[in-house]
């Protein structure tokens, strides 16, 4: 299809509407397109028609947390040649070569997710002394938007000033700054203190321990982070990576850092880690019913699940102290840890998740168990936590899990005979719905992004839209769209890409007192390699960085 | 963190915008926040030492830097100016293009080599192969794929500047005088701050410039053995289980590994370049492995970090960009339809010497000193003015291209890995403008594009590149 020109108007015909932000569930009308936007039906016919014939229309996906683009996504790839040998590249007039299972080239990455009718995707661990190279290779995604949440609470800036009892102010302005340095879109902490507590060989912490050296406890990073974030009035509340990760019992922990945030908002990324409980002969456990009653008790959390799905795949974060604990289990075995520029670190461990595994298979029931006993579809998001639970391309298949009860119970049969015995899954009879699927991939992302153009088919929305051939079979539904628009441009037709324009770079600019910077650079003199000068990415730099637009978002109104 | 005394801090201006400020591109430190290089009267520039005191900008920086004998050598050729030619004779830039063009698209199998660019001319070179295909190598790809064999086969514990300059009380360097390839190294590292620390020398004599320094507690524990061996004794040392064997290892090995064990943050330093010189591919990737292999021995009950000095002239910056678009690292070769990586195969020698390419584009934009291999095979130049006399005798094109960070714009890798800087160009008037690589290679895209008859694909249509 010939690109529309301006001013033209193109009408979606007759298909089935899956619009939770707006109340439309699997009704059927047109949709109308104008410059890039959808707008209300115009009184002129349209300048061109596609009759949809009933398929399944929904707002291009939007993932908000999958690792697509930074240092240790890079480092993944370059320690596993053999995931990309195994992928031949495909052939393609209009995609540039690109391979990879786990880590995916960024080409590659942009390309397997329209394909699946995604429109957006958020890298969710921006180191801010790695910020460019995280936009360098998101600007190489193509087709998706995308942005990012910078990493603060390991930062032996932060916490100095934490120690040392910085006026509130200060550090307000410091989460702001940085914000604003990296070009995030928010702020995630990762095991709170953890990161920089491991620089000073502490090897564990928990949420009301102390830092080895500045302590302070990871209870109190959280507070003062999520404070910060509400009172700089950014939508997306703190991304949180909890302590302990994947430490059996975990969920005391996970728990603790619900009451750490005092009633704030909080997203609370790949639960099903921080979801262990430490009962049974084994001493690991599902805890994903406490966790779920958690969530519904508390309106101002939300999660995404990283649900693990068996085979290869790659664990990428920047919880150094976590990464290294599970090393050991590393398959193949080879991996990779690095301590980053008094900032945060990486590790980069390889895993295989086995279904004759007690551990993995349990992992992977208490993913699906959390996706199912959480009351509201708006406090969760659907990810892998791409690639550390699995790769983003196995999206239909965990949607195929979450649909039919059936499937569901038939993988589950195959697994470690104990799982069933040791987790409530098999009991459980809800199957999502389309709507639910749409706001755990679209609307309840976008909305907790506080994109407020995106995620929805609403007049004045972005025209980001993805069609699919109703099909009983939802992994093959969900496989390929039939249609996918992106800004109104026809990019994705029956599953195959056909125009790679280049996505936007969602970013916020919250008010800060530029009093800090003294501070900063200060700091930056007496202890960094960095000319302060350089530390912070101008609009211009950004757009060199390879954005195809800038996509500023706004700041609540209420901030203080 | 170790708490170190304040230097007083460059004054600002108020309104908190940059002042200009100029990052160095010339060696993989990166060395930022220096003054802007003075124009000389022969038209080239030179580092601003003196200037630096005058208005108060980058003091310190320019203290630390400003004797760089690296910097000041290849700053010294930035006069220099040369035209495009085709087999030697000067010609316009378009002709020398349309030639480049016309030799690249009969080419079956083009090496893409040098590759001494920055990350915006890596995308124009990795679009141009996805229409011609070519097999990338960088000048320096001998070092790159030893540390990268190392990851690929076991993984790395590695450590960046910033950790080194607040954290290292040990630093152990591995056949190397860093100071000798990176003349600020300890400065840029923090190692000249006041506050004592340890170095020790393997392989080598002391570092001359650790030994000016009057904090450092520097010594050499030989000059001699062989590094191997030494690798081997501390790995066998460093055991989580006591090794039986312990009493009889050397003296020195023996007190090395307990002083490693006890300090609180020991920086292992190695030149994959340096290793490569004296070992060997393969047997510079062997020692690689065991220096990670030993560091993550340490990180077993104390800490400790690996810091690779590398990624000269660009060849950090080439790995990592060609890794993120195409999933697999440099020694690849790209195809629309086909990547292949080989880490022996792929090497630019051996292509060359087994007449295995076709046609070599070689890409130096950083200095004059990477100059296009002996090769019969059609050659096409894209860089530093300087390059042009090595063309004069030879069948093929040569296109003068701007130096980042002298006449470009651009973003390059630090040796210590995710770090990106920025660069600024250091003057607004060259002697001669000159196109960046990156321009010069969507040119040829364009053209190569328009005689090959190849779709629109681009690495994002509208973007920048």
């Amino acid at each position: 299809m010939m690109p529309l020109r301006p001013g033209e108007t193109l009408c979606l015909k007759g298909g089935r509407l899956h619009d939770p932000a707006n109340g439309r569930d699997g009704v059927v009308a047109d949709l109308w397109l104008r410059d890039g936007r959808i707008i209300a039906a115009p009184t002129t016919p349209a300048d061109r028609e596609i009759d949809l014939g009933g398929r399944v229309v929904m707002a291009g996906g939007v993932d908000m947390h999958s690792h697509i683009g930074g240092g240790k996504v890079n480092l993944a790839r370059t320690l596993l040649p053999e995931d990309h040998r195994d992928d031949p590249v495909r052939a393609s007039p209009l995609e540039l070569a690109s391979c990879g299972r786990c880590t995916p080239g960024t080409l590659a990455t942009g390309y397997r997710y329209a394909e699946m009718g995604y429109t957006a995707a958020f890298e969710p661990a921006m180191m801010a002394s790695n910020a460019r190279q995280t936009h360098l290779e998101m600007g190489d995604t193509p087709i998706l938007d995308h942005g990012a949440y910078v990493m603060l609470g390991n930062d032996e800036q932060f916490l100095a000033m934490l120690a040392e009892g910085s006026d509130f102010k200060l550090l307000r302005d410091y989460v702001g700054w940085s914000i604003h340095a990296s070009r995030a879109l928010g702020v995630k902490v990762v095991n709170p203190g953890g990161i920089s507590a491991f620089k000073f060989n502490q090897r564990r912490l928990d949420v009301d321990e102390d830092h080895v050296h500045w302590r302070v406890t990871p209870r109190r990073v959280l507070a003062t982070l999520a404070r910060a974030l509400h009172e700089l009035g950014i939508p997306h509340p703190l991304h949180i990576h909890g302590s302990n990760l994947g430490v059996p019992g975990n969920v005391e922990s996970t728990l603790a850092t619900i009451a750490a945030l005092d009633g704030l908002p909080g997203h609370l990324t790949h639960i099903q880690f921080h979801a262990y409980g430490q009962d049974g002969p084994r001493k690991f456990s599902s805890a994903a019913q406490r966790i779920a009653e958690a969530v519904n008790a508390h309106p101002n959390i939300s999660i995404d699940v990283g649900q693990i799905i068996f085979g290869q795949t790659v664990t990428a974060s920047g919880d150094t102290m976590s990464q290294v604990r599970n090393a050991e289990h590393a398959d193949p075995r080879k991996w990779l840890a690095a301590d980053i520029e008094c900032d945060a670190g990486c590790g980069v461990v390889p895993f295989r998740y086995r279904e004759q595994s007690y551990v993995n298979a349990l992992q992977w029931a208490i993913g699906l168990e959390i996706f199912l006993a959480v009351k509201n579809p708006w406090q969760v998001a659907l990810t892998t936590d791409h690639p550390n639970g699995g790769p983003f391309t196995s999206y239909p298949h965990l949607i195929r899990l979450l649909m039919d009860k059936s499937f569901r119970r038939e993988q589950l049969s195959r697994l470690h005979p104990e799982v069933a015995q040791h987790s409530e899954l098999a009991g459980m009879d809800r199957e999502l719905t389309l709507n639910e699927i749409a706001i755990m991939t679209r609307a309840g992302p976008a909305r907790l992004l506080g994109l407020a153009d995106r995620g929805h088919l609403g007049a004045g929305a972005a025209a980001d839209i993805a069609v699919y051939r109703d099909d009983a079979d939802r992994e093959r539904m969900f496989a390929t769209a039939g249609y996918l628009f992106k800004d109104g441009q026809l990019v994705v037709h029956e599953g195959r890409v056909v125009a790679t324009p280049a996505g936007g770079t969602h970013f916020i600019e919250p008010a800060w007192d530029r009093g800090i910077e003294k501070r900063l650079a200060r700091y930056s003199e007496r202890h960094l390699c960095l000319d302060f000068r350089n530390a912070a990415i101008s609009r211009d730099e950004l757009c060199q960085c390879g954005s195809g637009r800038l996509l500023p978002a706004l700041c609540r109104q209420e901030a203080a | 963190m170790n708490e170190i005394p304040a230097t007083s801090p460059a004054p600002r201006r108020d309104d908190g915008q940059a002042d200009p400020a100029w990052t160095c591109p010339f060696c993989s430190l990166l060395c930022d926040g220096l003054p802007m290089p003075v124009a000389q009267a022969d038209g080239s520039l030179a580092l601003a030492s003196g200037a630096a005191a005058d208005n108060g900008l980058g003091e310190d920086a320019a203290r630390r830097h400003g004797d760089c004998s690296r910097a000041a050598r290849a700053l010294a050729k930035t006069g220099v100016t040369a035209p495009a030619s085709v087999n030697g004779r000067p010609v316009a830039h378009a002709a020398a293009l349309a030639e480049a063009a016309r030799l690249l698209s009969r080419a079956r199998r083009p090496l893409f080599g040098g590759l001494a660019t920055d990350v915006a001319g890596i995308r124009a070179l990795y679009r141009l192969a996805n229409d011609c295909g070519a097999v990338f190598d960088h000048a320096h790809g001998g070092a790159v794929t030893a540390g990268l064999r190392a990851v690929q086969d076991r993984g790395s514990f590695t450590t960046t500047l910033a950790e080194i300059r607040n954290r290292a009380d040990l630093i152990v360097c591995f056949g190397v005088q860093p100071a000798a390839k990176a003349p600020a190294f300890y400065q840029r590292c923090g190692l000249a701050d006041p506050g004592p620390r340890e170095l020790c020398f393997i392989g080598t004599a002391v570092d001359p410039a650790a030994a000016a320094l009057p904090n450092l507690d520097c010594q050499s524990l030989g000059c001699d053995g062989d590094l191997a061996t030494t690798i081997h004794w501390l790995n066998a040392l460093s055991r989580a289980r006591p090794w039986p064997g312990a009493a009889t290892a050397p003296e020195t090995w023996r007190r090395l590994a307990a002083r490693l064990a006890s300090a609180r943050y020991a920086v292992l330093v190695w030149s994959p370049a340096e290793l490569v010189a004296t070992h060997g591919e393969a047997g510079a990737a062997l020692l690689i492995e065991g220096l990670q292999q030993l560091v993550k021995a340490l990180n077993r009950s104390t800490r400790a970090g690996g810091l690779a000095l590398g990624g000269d002239d660009g060849s950090a910056t080439a790995a990592q960009t060609l890794t993120w678009l195409s999933g697999l690292p440099l020694r690849t070769e790209v195809r629309r339809d086909r990547l292949d990586h080989d880490p022996q195969r792929f090497a630019w020698q051996r292509l060359l010497a087994r007449h295995e390419v076709d046609l070599l584009l070689w890409v130096s934009s950083f200095t004059d000193s990477l100059v296009p291999p002996e090769t019969d095979l059609p050659t096409l130049v894209i860089g530093h003015p300087g390059l042009a006399d090595s063309m004069r005798d030879r069948a093929g094109v040569f296109l003068p291209a701007a130096a980042p960070g002298i006449d470009s714009p651009g973003h390059l890798f630090r040796t210590d890995g995710g770090i990106v800087l920025p660069l600024r160009p250091a003057r607004a008037a060259p002697p001669a403008p000159l196109p960046s690589v990156a321009a010069t290679v969507t040119a040829l895209v364009a053209e190569v594009g328009s005689r090959l008859g190849v779709g629109p694909a681009s690495l994002a249509e509208g973007g920048p590149t």
